[in-house]
């Protein structure tokens, strides 16, 4: 659309000033190409010819090398730097000066407009571009540079259109100034951070010692204090003023939902005791034996249900004893039925912690805690921590729920909601880790036959095998530690590609290994030892692109040697 | 990770509990919450009332024609029973309102007849199976009341009568049919766009085949067309349906009487304002589409007003000085209304009254009583104006038509007194034509007492004029564009156009002196009732018009939420640590003290989709870790706020490098 607009503004100003046509020229790149956006603002509204003189000095000084933050810039090693990507240093002095001219020429040709007859400015457009890439790519002290720039010709020699392979991503990254453009429409915004390039990333990897397990953490966990423990702690006093009005709301048949940052446990829990207390002050249970009796729910423990949900509820109203339907949704009929039959004195307040925790999203779920949050005798509170989680109601649900919101950002730590290490462990792709590391494996070992731990121990040696196969295929940096630190990213990389496809052991070649050794006599016995491992998923399956069965134990290297010297060793 | 998911709430400690409620027991600012949240219960009972009186009228007739077809449909079964008789009820597009349209019909067709009326929604039935099941537990569960295990019960009730009977089979219908002889069963598909098109065509075969045992009638709810139906079921299968279209009142009307029932109602005690109404109407129009909403945002208002505005108290009716508290009136005459009562009392320099209006908390009390009865006459009488104009517009059939609603508001906005918009309407009501300034008159003595000027004489004179009126042209007043005719005159080159009236007939004259008349009389009424309520004195306790709390319970932004405490922490937290590097830019405001999660979030925001843990890691280290050493607890906080941006659905893992996680969210989209 931006060319064709411009196409017609270019033709109906040819017969008008240059003046003109500059100014309006301007002012659609400004209204259409987000990415040229800055380039035109400096000056665009005076729209003289001189201007483009000044709208040069812009570019230079939106250059986003400058602003580049130090976030990101991946822990350069020195001298290292420096030598991969080095450009003669006379090229390089000749495109210091040649940068002006270079965007100039760059700016000319955004002006004229993209439609003009690229094939004429072809040669030289690369090269300008060529020049202002490579010039932002020494700024940027890119410490991988060394792959992904191709060094500059030593002549601008011909070339087909476009720009020269590996300055595309990042080049198209480094012509966007890093200040985000404000205000932008919606629409507009999303492309702006969906931009292409920015993936650019380094082949860096964690080392396995950074991240904490469960001991660790739970030990770190202890020691730490919060600094910002006053101010939460205000915060939820803050939230405790509104308790009475949420009471009044409940009242009122209106059903509450809470959300924003941070763990609303403590809101809930400090709320359900306010309930408590003000309900045990009213008519049926004051000066009596009774208790109030208010349903809470743990969204976030894995596994909760609807059904268990309807049961708590029907057990605070339905006298126990009672023989109720075994299907959920007919159970839900049931307490319905039962609640609009038999009103209880107050309605029944039910705490949902985490209303779209991943357990209670699935389909029939959300309806089913609607119908019942629509019956005049539930109260219910909700949190809701995810930010998008009014998607999982649509209009007749959330008429249904008819819930008030409320922002109860807190700060509070999710300590209850997540498992840290596990999280991680699985963002990352290490669930290895999950049964607790090598001691973990020692453990279930230990507990298991010797036949096992023989089977164990085939598995890792040959496991262990496969990878310094690779590594010696890969040849490049036979080190016996894959560390990958940014030294050896070539062997990082090649790794990688092993974990992708090859990685791990054949089936059919690890049940022969077995049967020599005298591990197991049938495919039978070998399933059964297996399925022990599995269990404790101390190994993995997986079809690799040949569809062939291959079994993998989720450890890294170093990991695998040390289990390899405890096997052999006997500690077992 | 033993926890227990779902349990029954029990107090902990005793002496926390000591410790709460000696923090609710000091003193409170709420000092007559209980009567004021009385006078609340009060008036929203009445509301109540009018809102379900509204709602029922809105869609009877709809209900009643339906009901008379369902009756009609059992009278000639016998005579025809090739094609089940079927209710096409076109209910729009708000799926909301589905429903309580279904329950209030259910209500009337088993009110009216011995009929059995069952709603399916495409939600219980995926699959015929299912549905049949679903339709033979709902009908027959009317006579026995629960039967949990029907996988038990049911065969050994049929076992008798030959082979058992699968669940899904109608011949269980018929068994019940047999015994309850109901006279219809009524099948109401609530959403027939969301069922599988080949379930309905099953259905609707299936049904066909048992139509001579069974007497089925269908109810089909369409938020689409007719035509949308007809195209997704096959031709076979519509020659068994025989069709009858019913139309039901639009929300958006619905919507617009319950305003005029409840938000512009001649005797409200307490009005809507005009931001709050405009905002709940365009969320209504624009977003929902749904009673239910419109009826819960009013009522927040009015427990948001009765709830937090302790000046709301002299609403109560028959208020005397001893229910108030002692600082009530002390209160009041803080309210900015008061002030600028007073300010002009001095401007007029009546010294006494005020200093009588500052010292003598009684009389204040008088004055306010006074102020809040003449408010409500005065709001009254606004109210009435806007429903008059816009009655008037209808009448004359302008152009563009402006929902009353929409009149309603600017009236309470105080814009409508010397709009061109009023202008307009009163010059169109000068001159009009004798016919519809009849209709115009029949219009307004419809409307109930609240107008001030009485249409009957004119409507007398009228008639006796039109009785004189010897053709049947309607009588014309003075400035009716046909009664002008422009002449051209040239003198001396120069072209002089003059404008001439037309002779008027003696009918004419006597017209326009009619329509002059009452013209003037509404004008008068117009400009003594269009005034801008917020001038009133104690103008904040009769309307209610505060954006803030409304907006955010009932339009929440959560993700914003979520993303302002991740990107500024101190918005929040406000504490002193946080705030100082705080610039203008977005990157500069990060700094070591904020949150883990709040500076990876803030660094996430700046990455491309993939991330390099690693790098994202040595990065957190460099910000964080520029006071304490201590490794561990930095590896841990990073360690946590990963995983929170994770819980928070900010990243997933990526398979396309090692350590490496992609981001899927983007800010402030």
């Amino acid at each position: 659309m931006a060319s064709a607009k411009r196409k017609r503004v270019d033709n109906h100003i040819e017969a008008s000033s240059p003046r003109k046509k500059h100014h309006d020229a301007s002012n659609e790149l400004h209204v259409h190409t987000p990415s040229r956006r800055a380039r035109g603002q400096p000056g665009a509204e005076n729209g003289t010819p001189r201007s483009i003189l000044k709208k040069t000095n812009g570019i230079q000084a939106t250059t986003p090398r400058t602003n580049r933050t130090l976030l990101f810039e991946t822990p350069s090693k020195p001298g290292r730097d420096a030598t991969p990507n080095d450009s003669p240093t006379v090229v390089r002095n000749a495109d210091r000066s040649a940068r002006r001219k270079s965007n100039r020429r760059l700016l000319q040709q955004a002006i004229n407009g993209a439609d003009s007859d690229q094939e004429a400015l072809d040669d030289d457009e690369t090269l300008a571009q060529h020049i202002l890439d490579a010039d932002g790519e020494e700024g940027q002290h890119e410490p991988d540079g060394a792959q992904e720039t191709v060094p500059l010709p030593e002549t601008p020699s011909k070339r087909g259109r476009g720009r020269p392979k590996g300055s595309g991503k990042g080049g198209k990254l480094r012509k966007q100034p890093s200040p985000p453009p404000s205000e932008l429409p919606a629409h507009e915004e999303y492309f702006w951070q969906n931009r292409p390039g920015g993936t650019k990333t380094s082949n860096n990897t964690l080392s396995s010692h950074s991240l904490l397990n469960h001991d660790e953490y739970f030990q770190a966990m202890q020691s730490y204090h919060d600094r910002h423990g006053p101010e939460m702690e205000f915060l939820l006093e803050l939230h405790q003023r509104a308790y009475d009005q949420w009471v009044f709301e409940l009242e009122e048949g209106f059903n509450i939902c809470l959300y924003g940052y941070g763990s609303k446990l403590p809101i809930t829990e400090r709320f359900t005791a306010h309930l408590y207390k003000y309900l045990s002050a009213r008519a049926p249970y004051k000066r009596s034996k009774k208790t109030p009796k208010i349903a809470v729910v743990d969204g976030y423990v894995p596994g909760t249900s609807i059904k268990e949900i309807l049961i708590t509820i029907a057990s605070t109203i339905v006298p126990p004893n009672t023989k109720m339907p075994n299907q959920p949704a007919s159970l839900l009929t049931y307490l319905l039925d039962f609640l609009s039959e038999n009103p209880p004195a107050h309605p029944i307040p039910v705490i949902i912690n985490s209303v779209d925790s991943p357990w209670l999203r699935r389909s029939p779920t959300p309806s089913m805690l609607a119908s019942l949050a629509a019956h005049p005798s539930i109260n219910m509170v909700c949190t809701a921590d995810t930010p998008n989680f009014p998607l999982l109601w649509d209009v007749g649900l959330r008429a249904q729920y008819q819930f008030l919101f409320h922002d109860a950002t807190t700060f509070a730590p999710y300590e209850a909601e997540i498992d840290v290490v596990e999280t991680v462990n699985e963002l990352l792709g290490r669930s290895g880790r999950r049964i607790g590391g090598r001691d973990g494996v020692g453990f279930v070992l230990r507990s298991l036959p010797e036949n096992a731990r023989s089977l164990f121990r085939i598995i890792v040696t040959e496991q262990l095998a496969l990878l310094l196969m690779d590594n010696d295929t890969a040849a490049f940096n036979d080190d016996d530690h894959i560390t990958a630190t940014p030294r050896n990213k070539k062997v990082a990389q090649t790794r990688h590609g092993i974990s992708e496809s090859t990685q791990g052991v054949e089936y059919r070649v690890l049940y022969n290994k077995a049967v020599e050794e005298f591990v197991c006599s049938s495919e039978v016995g070998f399933r059964t030892l297996l399925k022990e491992f599995h269990d404790h998923q101390m190994i993995v399956n997986r079809n690799d692109a040949m569809g062939t069965e291959r079994l993998w134990i989720p450890f890294l290297q170093e990991e695998l040697e040390g289990l390899a010297e405890d096997l052999s060793g006997d500690i077992f | 990770m033993e926890h227990q998911r779902c349990y029954i709430y029990s107090p902990t400690e005793p002496e926390e509990r000591a410790r709460k409620r000696q923090r609710t027991s000091k003193p409170h600012f709420q000092a007559q919450l209980p009567e004021r949240l009385q006078t609340f219960r009060d008036m929203w009972s009445h509301q109540e009332e009018r809102i379900q009186e509204t709602l029922e009228d809105a869609d009877s007739s709809t209900q009643e024609a339906i009901a008379n077809f369902v009756s009609a449909s059992s009278q000639d079964t016998e005579d025809l029973s090739l094609a089940i008789p079927t209710a096409l009820i076109i209910l729009g597009p708000s799926i909301a309102s589905h429903g309580p349209f279904f329950e209030r019909l259910g209500r009337r067709i088993k009110h009216d007849t011995n009929n059995i009326y069952v709603v399916l929604t495409s939600g219980e039935s995926p699959n015929l199976k299912t549905l049949l099941k679903n339709l033979i537990k709902k009908v027959t569960s009317r006579v026995d009341d629960d039967d949990d295990d029907d996988e038990m019960r049911r065969p050994l009730a049929t076992s008798r009568n030959g082979p058992k009977l699968l669940d899904f089979d109608l011949g269980h219908l018929q068994e019940w049919q047999k015994r309850n002889r109901a006279q219809n069963i009524v099948l109401a598909i609530q959403d027939s766009n969301a069922f599988d098109a080949s379930v309905l065509i099953e259905l609707v075969d299936l049904l066909h085949s048992w139509l001579d045992r069974l007497p089925f009638v269908l109810l089909v709810g369409i938020a689409t067309s007719a035509e949308n139906l007809e195209d997704r079921l096959a031709g076979k299968t519509l020659r068994y349906l025989q069709g009858q279209k019913f139309d039901v009142t639009q929300p958006d009307e619905i919507i617009e009487k319950l305003f005029s029932a409840t938000v512009a109602r001649p005797d409200a005690r307490l009005r809507i304002g005009p931001n709050i109404s405009q905002r709940i109407l365009k969320r209504q129009r624009d977003h929902v589409q749904n009673v239910q909403d419109f009826v819960d945002a009013l009522k927040y208002a009015y427990m948001s007003h009765f709830y937090a505005n302790q000046m709301s108290i002299f609403l109560k009716d028959g208020i005397s000085f001893e229910d108030l508290s002692s600082d009530d009136v002390e209160v009041a005459r803080t309210l900015p209304s008061f002030r600028s009562r007073v300010e002009q009392l001095l401007d007029e320099s009546r010294v006494q009254e005020v200093r009588k209006l500052l010292d003598d908390d009684y009389h204040t009390f008088r004055v306010l009583t006074e102020a809040i009865a003449s408010g409500q006459n005065a709001l009254s009488s606004l109210n009435a104006a806007a429903t008059i104009l816009s009655r008037v517009r209808q009448a004359l059939q302008m152009s563009p038509e402006v929902m009353c609603s929409t009149i309603w508001t600017r009236a309470a906005a105080g814009e409508i007194i010397g709009s061109p918009f009023l202008r307009e309407t009163m010059l169109l009501v000068r001159r009009v034509p004798s016919d519809k300034f009849a209709q115009l008159l029949n219009a307004l003595e419809h409307s109930e007492g609240d107008f001030v000027i009485d249409p009957r004489p004119y409507k007398q004179e009228l008639e006796q004029l039109l009785e004189q009126n010897p053709d049947s042209t309607p009588l014309r007043t003075q400035h009716d564009v046909r009664n002008d005719s422009v002449r051209t005159t040239v003198v001396a080159q120069k072209v002089l156009l003059s404008k001439h009236k037309a002779a008027l007939s003696k009918q004419d004259k006597a017209y326009s002196e009619l329509v002059g008349r009452f013209h003037d009389e509404m004008e008068c009424f117009f400009s003594s009732a269009f005034i801008n309520p917020q001038t009133l004195l104690l103008s904040e306790v009769l309307i209610y018009d505060l954006k803030s709390p409304h907006t955010e319970v009932f339009q929440p932004k959560p993700r914003y939420a979520i993303e302002r405490a991740l990107a500024l922490p101190h918005d929040y937290l406000g504490c002193d640590c946080c705030s100082g590097v705080a610039g203008k830019g977005e990157g500069s405001a990060l700094s070591g003290t904020q949150p883990a999660s709040a500076i990876l979030y803030q660094m996430y925001l700046e990455s491309g989709a993939l991330i390099n843990v690693s790098d994202l890691w040595s990065a957190f280290h460099a910000i964080a870790g520029e006071g304490e050493e201590e490794e561990d607890g930095e590896s841990k906080t990073m360690q946590r706020g990963l995983a929170e941006l994770k819980y928070l659905g900010l990243v997933k893992p990526s398979r396309k490098k090692t350590d490496h996680i992609a981001k899927t969210m983007w800010k402030g989209l």
